[in-house]
């Protein structure tokens, strides 16, 4: 039996827990490549119109998996603590799938209760209906938590030291599975990189820390991934130069946390760019390199351009 | 004479200057890019030297607007640079006391905040094209028009029409719905113009302190149905400078004039050469990515579009 798993939405967040707890049990599993153009296109086809677009590169993913593995692993995400919720995109996750893939068997986990053991439980659980007894099961889990916990903080450690970095510092205000993403964030970071400036993502800030910190910004707001976004936001005033709200189209909750941190956060230079299925690189260029200008001749100069040349 | 030459190739028009070493203009031109930007900026460079006194050398050249990265392969350009950062340089260089700068292009709007010359704010539209030029042509087409004479016809409206241009869908539906109801074209066309400066206030300048002095710029300037509506949502003066659609190209020249001195001056000869653009789908990976091959006599000079280093020898 191969487990299947989408590199898209909470794998971005999950994905080494995942993975280690399937590795620790000695069960296969296969994750879906990298996105491209072909895994888009293929979530845009089994995909309702209106829906966003990190679920239409889920739903590509899946799709890549389908002749692949004997189950998709897809869990439904509800909620982490008493006072935040995933949007109901991850609520409702096993049900899409299962409505757009009608034959493909779940593998799915609940986490809706804040008890702080329910992921624990939830994983004891998969690993029972896989055959795997309680010993094997809760010993998996611990490595995957540890293993998980390591790459947190590896992300943590590459994006913390370019807070201190001599270029621009500008920050990527956008949830993992679009900042880690090669074809959505992926694109943004390099663009930013060529032109000389450091991007940052909000790994860069310890995930409770942001948690409390976004209360700066707004005490209402409860979804758990906007929460996250907007306390590294606060928590980058006065270290960074600048922040680019990466939202993809059409982000339900993206709509209402830009716009608080457009109306309240006035110290620290911020635009917004949403991305969406457009196939040219053109518009996005011109946005990224005309913020890098202006934030950078907040210091009194703008740097003489230098022409590009690629190699052939 | 050390002078500079600086080309915005716009999606609907292609504009160059050639400024002097003191930043004066001594020559300009303005056409349409008709989709056709190498063409075009031929004829430009053509209409540019007609202009130029005969002992004059240029030693830096600059390409703004969407087609700067293919023109600049073109020209061998020192300057390739964004538009918004153009025209903000291009601007201030000719009204340093500038507070606020609106632009409306074919398919972009932004705004421009700055404070003591230095840029401190700004936005563009996110990746939709409504309310820009190009949404203004289509309804001018709509309703039998040239889009030049909007403007025109606007100021002779006597009640004009209430229409949502925040999408061209919409505002289509409402074009039609007002037409059949009985308004005049007058009145349908000074309704766009006010739905078109609302809108951008709405969006594009949402919570962006705007102070005078206030300069519009970029195509939609032209219109004086949408500089109309501007002055009176703002209550205050509104200049557009009729200069202006060159000011992308006059920053660029400017930024170029800064960047390293080039050994060679530009020759206007480069128009004569042949440039072919090759455009083709890379089959190297799943992402098929659209790469366009820059040729000059038969020689590959640059290429763009792919998403990784590997691009396929062909």
């Amino acid at each position: 039996m191969t487990i299947g798993i989408p590199r898209a939405l909470a794998y971005h967040r999950y994905g080494t827990l995942w993975e280690t707890f399937f590795e620790e049990l000695g069960i296969p599993h296969i994750v879906s490549p990298e996105t491209n153009q072909t895994l888009l296109a293929e979530g845009i086809k089994h995909t309702v119109d209106e829906s966003c677009l990190p679920l239409k590169l889920y739903m590509g993913h899946a799709h890549a998996l389908l002749d692949r593995c004997d189950a998709l692993l897809v869990p439904r995400l509800e909620r982490l603590g008493k006072r935040d919720e995933f949007c109901v995109r991850f609520w409702g996750l096993p049900d899409t799938v299962r409505a757009t893939f009608q034959d493909v068997p779940l593998l799915t986990y609940d986490r809706t209760s804040a008890r702080p053991d329910s992921e624990k439980r939830a994983f004891l659980q998969i690993a029972k209906s896989l055959g795997k007894n309680y010993r094997a099961a809760a010993n998996a889990y611990r490595a995957a938590q540890n293993r998980q916990r390591e790459a947190d903080f590896q992300r943590l450690a590459q994006n913390r030291p370019l807070l201190r970095a001599k270029a621009p510092k500008i920050l990527i205000a956008a949830q993992s599975y679009i900042a880690h993403d090669p074809r959505l964030g992926g694109e943004v970071i390099s663009l930013i990189r060529d032109l000389g400036a450091a991007p940052i993502c909000i790994e860069a800030f310890d995930r409770t820390a942001c948690h409390k910190a976004a209360q700066h910004i707004s005490t209402d707001l409860y979804w758990t991934l906007s929460r996250e976004i907007l306390g590294a936001i606060h928590l980058a005033r006065g270290r960074a130069d600048g922040v680019i709200l990466l939202t993809a189209f059409p982000c339900g909750s993206d709509c209402l946390a830009n716009e608080l941190v457009l109306r309240r956060v006035k110290d620290l230079p911020v635009i917004q760019i949403l991305l969406d299925e457009h196939q040219s690189r053109e518009g996005l260029a011109t946005r990224i390199e005309s913020f890098l200008d202006m934030v950078t001749c907040r210091g009194g100069v703008i740097p003489p351009a230098s022409p590009r040349r690629n190699h052939l | 004479m050390n002078h500079s030459l600086g080309v915005d190739i716009g999606s609907i028009s292609t504009k160059g200057v050639i400024l002097d070493d003191s930043g004066r203009l001594i020559a300009e031109a303005y056409l349409l890019t008709e989709g056709n930007p190498l063409g075009a900026v031929r004829r430009l460079l053509g209409e540019l030297q007609a202009q130029l006194p005969a002992d004059s050398q240029i030693y830096a050249v600059g390409t703004t607007g969407s087609a700067r990265r293919l023109i600049g392969a073109m020209l061998e350009a020192d300057a390739v640079k964004n538009e918004i950062t153009a025209h903000a340089v291009g601007t201030l260089s000719r009204h340093p006391n500038v507070r606020t700068i609106l632009e409306i292009g074919g398919q972009d709007s932004k705004i421009i905040i700055l404070n003591d010359g230095i840029v401190t704010d700004y936005a563009m539209n996110t990746l939709c094209a409504a309310g820009t030029g190009a949404f203004l042509s289509a309804q001018a087409g709509r309703l039998g028009l040239a889009v030049e004479d909007m403007g025109g016809l606007a100021q002779t409206a006597a009640a004009p029409a209430r229409i949502a241009a925040r999408c061209t869908v919409f505002a289509e539906s409402d074009l039609i719905h007002k037409a059949q109801t009985g308004h005049s074209k007058a009145d349908l066309v000074a309704g766009l113009c006010n739905a078109v400066a609302s809108n951008y206030l709405s969006n594009v300048g949402k919570g962006k302190k705007i102070t005078p002095p206030v300069i519009f710029q970029g195509g939609v300037s032209r219109n004086q149905g949408v500089t109309e509506a501007f002055r009176r949502e703002l209550n205050c003066e509104v200049l557009v400078d009729p200069d202006g659609p060159l000011m992308g190209a006059v920053g660029t020249a400017l930024l170029a004039a800064k960047a390293p001195k080039r050994a060679e001056p530009f020759r206007f000869e480069i128009a004569a050469r042949t440039y072919e653009t090759k455009a083709e789908t890379c089959a190297g990976c799943g992402n098929y990515c659209e790469i366009v091959r820059f040729v000059r006599d038969g020689v590959g000079v640059d290429a763009w579009g792919h998403r990784c280093e590997g691009i396929m020898e062909s």
